[in-house]
């Protein structure tokens, strides 16, 4: 820069949304208006979403979101998409049904940590192994967001909140280190404050062809002014080593294992079999004849 | 001896888990029910795998149809002394008593089953295991040997057995039949040439090639299943409904349907509830135990109007309970279960063949109704087996889905829009203008999450009342009046398996000159209200007879019919006792007997 007396270009509003709307992925939004505390991360994240389905181009009427309880319940409201939002921590059986149903759609799982990992933790080892086809978006901000502030299964040591008032003592979970021994077939973590990697991340995982998890940090811009911050996140986030191999489970594991300095990227993927492969080899076994899932009109 | 025509044989056969004791009850109920005769049997069976746990194949073979057991049986056979000691006393006098005469080992007194049966029941001792060895050089095939023993002393069609031994063994080494008949022949050759002591007598078949097959609740639950053309079923281990998992996990596939054990039954139920959201048919089946994990996601099922199918044996409860003793102690949470008012639609057959009616129209409802529906069985019906004839031809329809129209396209589509019969056009995904989000939360029209006083009224209403013409569904009986036409002295209340043993204690309060009639209640929820008290203004005395201790039938119609009624119920994780019913019907219309007399 020549000068410090330059003012920056001004943003016009109005060139903005038109700008926005250029892009076509306001297509992928609903009217309705979301509900998140200002400054949430979630507000990346549905843009994210839309951004990344308009990037792979695939259509509204074909895709269906499934939600739990959490602040991620009414992600499904917000998109221009069906929408399941179901029970707390049972939103993978859920997923699995419908795309076990129509192989044709394309099914997004939202939900936060809590929701999977507290009370839906039981779920996540057999969608995984199974490889059921669909793509989990995991938001992890480390508290319960929507019952204004509890300790979370991955609430860091010490952390003090309104049931632990007196500093968390349990050990937190570490999400990438389960899924990768799960065996999930494509594993990535992205972060709220970098919105276009984030973006990015989500069309690969909604594009790759097997059960894909990604997990997201997040703030919690209301309940967490100490831990999880946009600072101290903004800080301790790292990219992949240049030459990681995600083809390497080990190496995917030695990357997660320090959660205090978490890796953004793809940690591991690999090409298997799907839930539904396998059950119309199941009915080829059975000697009967798999059933062409028609568009429905 | 005068030539008997009207065959009424109950046989018994008691051993030890390992025994071949299911296996050979088996071979006799398909046997006989190919040889013409009607059949209806019940096995009991531990829950242990092998050790010392008590077996019992019991079997009625009958010229005429029957709708339950006898209390006693004509015969009892013994593959294990120290399990069939405790059966001598079910063994009706002048009924026969057959057991091994040379026990491997000496016995201790008391120890050997001669030295148990009453004077008046007929003993034939013959040595099962010495016969097994000559004819198949192993000791292992005792249970053929009884069985052939059996049949050979009572002129059983022994045509019949080799076939159904054949068909038993199809796909294994031929060496196997061949070794069973062997076994088989050698018991049936003992048992003709042995004098007949007791009054046991086989009467002519019914008819043969009536195309009548021996097929279990469960199987029939199958059956129904397939000829919907269920899509896809999810379920998890838990007796006595394990087998239908089993059976659709080997069949369904064949016409190209998805079937997945799930990690629990909540993912179960989750599954089920996702796949009927994306528009195929499913279904899940579980027992007591499991159907408490799946009230949550039922009320979600009833709350996002989602069509799905659970079919629930019942068994011994509360919590782990008695899993191989029947009950019918899960009526209230079929019926209630879960939070919230959340109306649900729930079928309980009486009886083999409604199994497999309950199955088809279950899937006709679910889709019809756009919510959960239950066919509660219990473990008895689950178990039963009953020689029915199928229909050749899938008698269900294979859609009954409200769909969206070309109106609802174009404007703004509401998936809960309120209809005239409260039942709102569904699109599903992959539809164009059909595009809607589902939720647990209460909602508008539109499906949108709003709890206004009037929101809630109103979406309450909705789901209540659709439901109210299910109990006019085309070819479904929802309830069935049996007996007596016009005012009886006592009229019976039964539903779910103990309305067999309801219908044959009323038929013999007949006989014995009480005016009495009988009707079976199927669909418990709605409950059919008017026919149920029209039945009730006919009777003057009600009596509702049940497996259960609370008595869950009878203030489900108390409370809607207000009339008091006598409740007879039994956890003794049997069946009832026909005979138990007799007494209190006799009891209760006794009354205007008495007077009639004076």
């Amino acid at each position: 820069m020549s000068g410090t007396s330059e003012l920056p270009e001004p943003v016009y509003l109005e060139e903005k949304l038109k700008e926005i709307q250029g892009t076509g992925r306001l297509k992928y939004r609903s009217k309705a208006l979301p509900t998140w505390c200002p400054g949430c991360g979630y507000f990346s994240m549905t843009e994210g979403v839309a951004s990344a389905m308009n990037k792979l181009g695939i259509a509204s009427k074909d895709t269906v979101i499934v939600s739990g309880i959490g602040c991620a319940s009414r992600f499904p409201f917000f998109m221009n998409a069906y929408g399941f939002h179901s029970l707390h921590g049972r939103t993978l059986p859920v997923a699995t049904g419908i795309k076990l149903a129509n192989d044709r759609l394309t099914v997004i799982v939202v939900g936060g940590d809590g929701d999977g990992f507290a009370i839906g933790g039981g779920h996540i080892p057999h969608a995984a192994r199974r490889n059921v086809d669909i793509t989990y978006l995991l938001f992890d901000n480390g508290i319960y967001g929507l019952t204004k502030g509890q300790v979370s299964p991955t609430s860091v040591l010490g952390f003090k909140t309104k049931t632990s008032p007196y500093d968390n003592r349990d050990l937190p979970l570490n999400p990438l280190m389960m899924l990768l021994s799960y065996r999930a077939s494509w594993v990535g973590q992205a972060y709220a404050g970098h919105p276009h990697h984030l973006t990015d991340m989500i069309a690969e995982a909604i594009a790759h062809r097997g059960f894909s998890y990604l997990h997201i940090l997040s703030p919690c811009v209301t309940f967490d002014k100490t831990s999880m911050t946009y600072q101290n996140l903004g800080l301790a986030v790292r990219d992949l080593p240049a030459n990681h191999d995600s083809s390497d489970l080990m190496a995917a594991m030695a990357q997660a294992m320090d959660p205090s300095s978490p890796a953004l990227g793809v940690f591991y993927q690999e090409d298997r079999p799907t839930l539904g492969d396998a059950m119309d080899e199941t009915i080829r076994a059975a000697g009967g004849k798999v059933q062409e899932q028609a568009a429905v009109a | 001896m005068r030539p008997i025509t009207n065959t009424d044989i109950q046989i018994a056969v008691c051993g030890s888990a390992g025994d071949g004791t299911i296996a050979t009850g088996d071979i006799l109920n398909q046997a006989m029910a190919r040889a013409g005769y009607r059949v209806i049997a019940f096995d009991v069976y531990p829950a242990e795998i092998r050790g010392f746990g008590e077996c019992i194949a019991c079997t009625r073979i009958t010229s005429e149809q029957v709708y339950s057991l006898k209390q006693q049986s004509d015969v009892l056979v013994s593959l294990n002394d120290a399990h069939a000691i405790a059966h001598v006393p079910e063994v009706r006098d002048y009924g026969a008593i057959i057991y091994d005469d040379a026990p491997i080992t000496t016995l201790k007194e008391g120890a050997h089953i001669s030295g148990h049966i009453k004077p008046g029941q007929l003993p034939y001792g013959l040595p099962m295991r010495e016969i097994s060895e000559r004819a198949t050089s192993a000791g292992k095939s005792r249970n053929m040997v009884a069985l052939g023993f059996v049949a050979g002393l009572y002129g059983l069609p022994r045509e019949a057995f080799h076939q159904t031994i054949a068909a038993k063994f199809k796909g294994k080494a031929a060496a196997i039949t061949e070794g069973n008949v062997r076994a088989f022949d050698a018991g049936y050759e003992e048992g003709a040439a042995t004098f007949q002591l007791d009054t046991v007598r086989l009467g002519a078949p019914i008819e043969s090639g009536t195309g009548a097959i021996v097929i279990s609740g469960n199987r029939a639950i199958v059956r129904g299943c397939l000829d919907a053309k269920v899509g896809t079923f999810f379920g998890y281990p838990i007796t006595p409904a394990t087998t239908i998992l089993e059976m659709l996990a080997a069949q369904l596939p064949r016409q190209g349907g998805r079937v997945l054990q799930t990690e629990d039954e909540i993912a179960a139920i989750g599954a089920t509830i996702g796949a009927g959201y994306a528009g195929v048919r499913a279904a899940t089946a579980t027992s007591g135990p499991g159907l408490a994990l799946m009230t949550e996601m039922m009320g979600l099922g009833v709350m996002a109007e989602v069509p799905c199918v659970i079919f629930v044996s019942q068994r011994g409860g509360p919590s782990t309970g008695m899993p191989t003793k029947t009950e019918q102690s899960d009526l209230n949470l079929a019926v209630y279960g879960g939070s919230g008012d959340a109306p649900r639609i729930v079928l309980a057959p009486t009886n083999v063949e409604g199994c497999y009616k309950c199955a088809g129209k279950a899937f006709e409802l679910a889709e019809k109704y756009q919510t959960p529906v239950i066919v509660l069985l219990d473990l008895y019906l689950s178990n039963r087996l009953e020689a029915v004839t199928l229909p050749v031809k899938s008698p269900f329809a294979p859609n009954l889905a409200k769909g969206i129209s070309t109106r609802d396209r174009a404007g703004d589509y509401a998936r809960f829009a309120l209809t005239d019969d409260y039942i709102s056009p569904r699109a599903l995904p992959g539809q164009e203008g059909g595009i809607h989000t589902v939720t647990g939360l209460e909602h508008t029209e539109a499906g949108r999450p709003k709890d206004t006083p009037e929101v809630h009224t109103k979406m309450t209403e909705k789901r209540h009342k659709k439901l109210a013409s299910a109990v006019r569904h085309p070819e479904l009986t929802i309830a069935k009046r049996f007996g007596d036409a016009g005012k009886v002295d006592v009229g019976i209340l039964a539903w779910g398996s103990t309305f067999g043993e309801a219908l044959e204690a009323m038929l013999e309060a007949r006989r014995e000159g009480i005016r009495c009639a009988a009707m079976k209640v199927v669909m418990l929820s709605p409950l059919p209200v008017e026919v149920i008290r029209s039945f009730c203004d006919d009777c003057r005395e009600i009596l509702v007879p049940e497996l259960n201790y609370q008595g869950q039938f009878a203030n489900l119609v108390t409370a809607a019919t207000a009339r008091a009624v006598h409740r007879l119920n039994r956890v003794s994780g049997r069946p009832m006792h026909v005979e138990d019913i007799v007494i209190e019907i006799r009891r209760l219309g006794g009354g205007t007997r008495q007077i009639a007399a004076a």
